[in-house]
């Protein structure tokens, strides 16, 4: 038997069941020397001890004391691939189907695109009739706003400032509206915060 | 409505990956997967019940608030042991609160409050001694655990109460695996001697 006893050392690589050259003997000296043997029994108690230290459980309101200061955000895409598998079937053959349907109506729509793309003349005359639309229903949008809001002498005397006018009353209706909603967004954000 | 989503059974990376989506009972689910080891973790650390829940509060809602930034390379588990960690060690070094009692919260005035912040280890035996001396026996580890440094405790805690390897240790504390090993060492040594009385007692 090898006389020396177990360093500190030696006796933490049997306790991490360590397998490597030089354990071995560690081993044997163990299983042969009582006061080693002891040693590396109490060691083993500790350990097992230290393992069976219970886990403490925090108070039933943890969870919703966190939820409350992390805001969830769904990203777009996930609402989108959410809302288009609400719509789809569950069954394997109507998703084939719906799939096929889907497919001939892609199919038809790019034709019918790559046609109009070829009619250059009546692209040109429908792109005008459409633009010229769109703008008088701009203009007459803009005018209702403006009455609307700040009345018909005030929208008057805007609309007799030209363009300057209306981009002017514009942007200040634009930046009270921003800063309403900033305002009810503190507040709310306030309020939800002093309740948790 | 998102569809049902079985999240007992998913391993931790898929439900991060959940919760990147959005989905707050994913969020949930890491909150009821780890509240008890990193409340445990952090309570160990401060002694102070109240504190402790504040820390692991904090832990959580710095992990959650930037779980976008998570590397599936990189165990869950790890990362929040070492916001953990830091936190409870960040407070340690501002309160210099380096070995306190566990018999009590040293912040603690009253005796009511001592008595609401000390342990009551809980553990089921066989019979009336055993359990005396395996409550004898916990309260003497959970003291002992008290008087470790605090680097000394949540290398000790990870190994031996989380069941983590010396190389998630490194990586989660961020420091050497010989140095992990060196306070592993130390500090099972400590405990040792800390519990000789034990022993002598027994025989």
């Amino acid at each position: 038997m090898n006389h020396r006893h177990l360093l500190p050392d030696e006796i933490d690589l049997l306790l991490d069941n360590e397998v490597g050259f030089g354990v071995a003997p560690l081993k044997a000296h163990a299983r042969e020397c009582d006061e080693c043997r002891v040693r590396l029994e109490d060691a083993r108690l500790v350990l097992t001890s230290l393992e069976a230290t219970p886990h403490f459980a925090p108070s039933h309101a943890f969870a919703d004391r966190i939820m409350s200061q992390v805001p969830v955000f769904v990203p777009w895409h996930v609402t989108a691939r959410d809302t288009v598998a609400r719509w789809l079937p569950q069954s394997r053959t109507a998703r084939i189907t719906v799939a096929a349907l889907a497919t001939s109506a892609a199919t038809v729509l790019t034709a019918a695109i790559l046609w109009i793309a070829t009619q250059t003349d009546v692209l040109v005359f429908a792109s005008g009739a459409a633009g010229d639309e769109v703008r008088s229903l701009l203009l007459s949008g803009t005018h209702t706003l403006l009455a609307a809001v700040f009345g018909d002498q005030v929208s008057a005397m805007i609309q007799a400032a030209g363009t300057v006018g209306i981009v002017a009353a514009l942007v200040g209706l634009g930046a009270a509206a921003a800063a309403s909603i900033a305002g009810l967004r503190a507040l709310a954000l306030a309020s939800s915060r002093r309740r948790a | 409505m998102p569809p049902a989503l079985d999240l007992l059974n998913l391993p931790d990376a898929d439900v991060v990956a959940l919760a990147q989506q959005g989905r707050e009972a994913a969020f949930r689910e890491l909150i009821r997967r780890y509240e008890r080891p990193v409340f445990s973790l952090i309570f160990r650390m401060v002694r102070d019940r109240e504190l402790a829940e504040d820390l692991a509060q904090d832990t959580f809602v710095k992990v959650l608030n930037h779980v976008d930034r998570y590397r599936a390379e990189f165990k869950f588990s790890s990362w929040l042991f070492k916001i953990a960690n830091n936190v409870a060690i960040d407070h340690l070094r501002r309160r210099q609160l380096e070995t306190v009692s566990i018999d009590g919260s040293p912040h603690a005035q009253t005796t009511d409050a001592i008595e609401a912040t000390s342990f009551d280890v809980a553990v089921q035996q066989e019979s009336a001694l055993d359990e005396l001396e395996a409550r004898e026996l916990g309260t003497a580890i959970e003291r002992a655990i008290a008087s470790l440094r605090p680097e000394y405790r949540s290398c000790i805690m990870l190994r031996h109460v989380e069941g983590r390897s010396y190389e998630e240790i490194a990586a989660t504390l961020d420091l050497p695996l010989g140095t992990v090993k060196t306070y592993i060492h130390r500090a099972r040594h400590e405990l040792r001697r800390a519990l000789d009385h034990l022993r002598e007692d027994s025989g």
